[in-house]
């Protein structure tokens, strides 16, 4: 019996581990530059549910690593505008395919499904007005930002 | 036999869980020169041919960016709109005579039909 609840004990701290715990939104909005003119920003972003949670895989835009989706966690990046590809590989690789214009800035969040064996992690383009609502009460996962 | 039995499950499961590309042809969007806005009245459910259930909500605004062979291309400009098989396309509403009946995907530059077509109340908005 004892086993069990320490067994449950780990289980339940390696879990929240596994979710983010950077600075939330409101804290480092301010410390984020502001947009160049000739990119366009996308936040990548997942909802803080313990589901899959040690699922973390990588994100590749347009075939480069820029992050992992953690529970919980959000980042940016800038780039070109133009065709944009998203890709997350768990035990299967999703894909998902949309435009950036100058100054645009796009919400991406990724979400866990199940597959026949483990969990997927989708990739899934959201409203502006529901990422930006979302991230609020994310935690920053990204490079660390310049005060 | 049991256990063969449970193995085939696990492979018709297996393949129920493998979704099909989207189908698309390649289409040649033609830009429009002085592009109209519209407003969605009524929220619109639609089911793509992936299975995939989508809706349009009403007060949905859309900007005309051109046409291609199958309609008007409409992109709407306070929603995302997306059709989705093995993997998740951004996709533009293509309407012809008040119907939704398929989808240019800006990335892909290709159309995929919507094998039943969909009613769109669209009012125009004009500019002050």
């Amino acid at each position: 019996m004892n086993l069990l609840r320490l067994a449950s004990i780990a289980s339940t701290a390696a879990l929240l581990a596994a979710c983010a715990s950077g600075p939330k939104m409101a804290e480092v909005k301010s410390s984020i530059p502001a947009l160049k003119p000739s990119e366009g920003r996308i936040y990548f972003y997942r909802s803080n549910s313990m589901m899959g949670a040690a699922l973390q895989p990588e994100i590749k835009l347009n075939g480069k690593v820029v992050g992992n989706s953690k529970p919980g966690g959000f980042f940016f990046v800038d780039a070109a505008p133009g065709p944009q590809e998203v890709t997350t590989s768990t035990e299967v690789e999703k894909k998902l395919t949309f435009t950036l214009g100058a100054g645009e800035t796009r919400y991406v969040k990724t979400s866990i499904g199940f597959g026949l064996m483990v969990g997927r992690v989708y990739p899934e383009l959201v409203d502006n007005a529901v990422g930006q609502k979302e991230l609020e009460d994310s935690s920053y996962t990204g490079q660390p930002l310049k005060r | 036999m049991q256990s063969l039995k449970i193995a085939l499950a696990g492979v018709c499961v297996a393949l129920a869980a493998c979704a099909a590309e989207v189908a698309r042809e390649p289409s040649e969007l033609k830009p429009e020169a002085s592009p109209r806005s519209f407003v969605l009245r009524d929220s619109v459910k639609y089911v793509l041919d992936s299975r995939y259930e989508r809706v349009l909500r009403g007060y949905t605004e859309f900007v005309e960016v051109g046409s291609i062979a199958q309609g008007r291309v409409l992109r709407s400009t306070n929603a995302v709109m997306t059709v989705e098989g093995k993997h998740v396309h951004e996709a533009y509403a293509v309407v012809k005579d008040g119907r939704l009946v398929g989808f240019y995907l800006p990335v892909e530059r290709s159309f995929s039909p919507l094998s039943q077509p969909v009613s769109l109340t669209l009012e125009e908005r004009k500019t002050q």
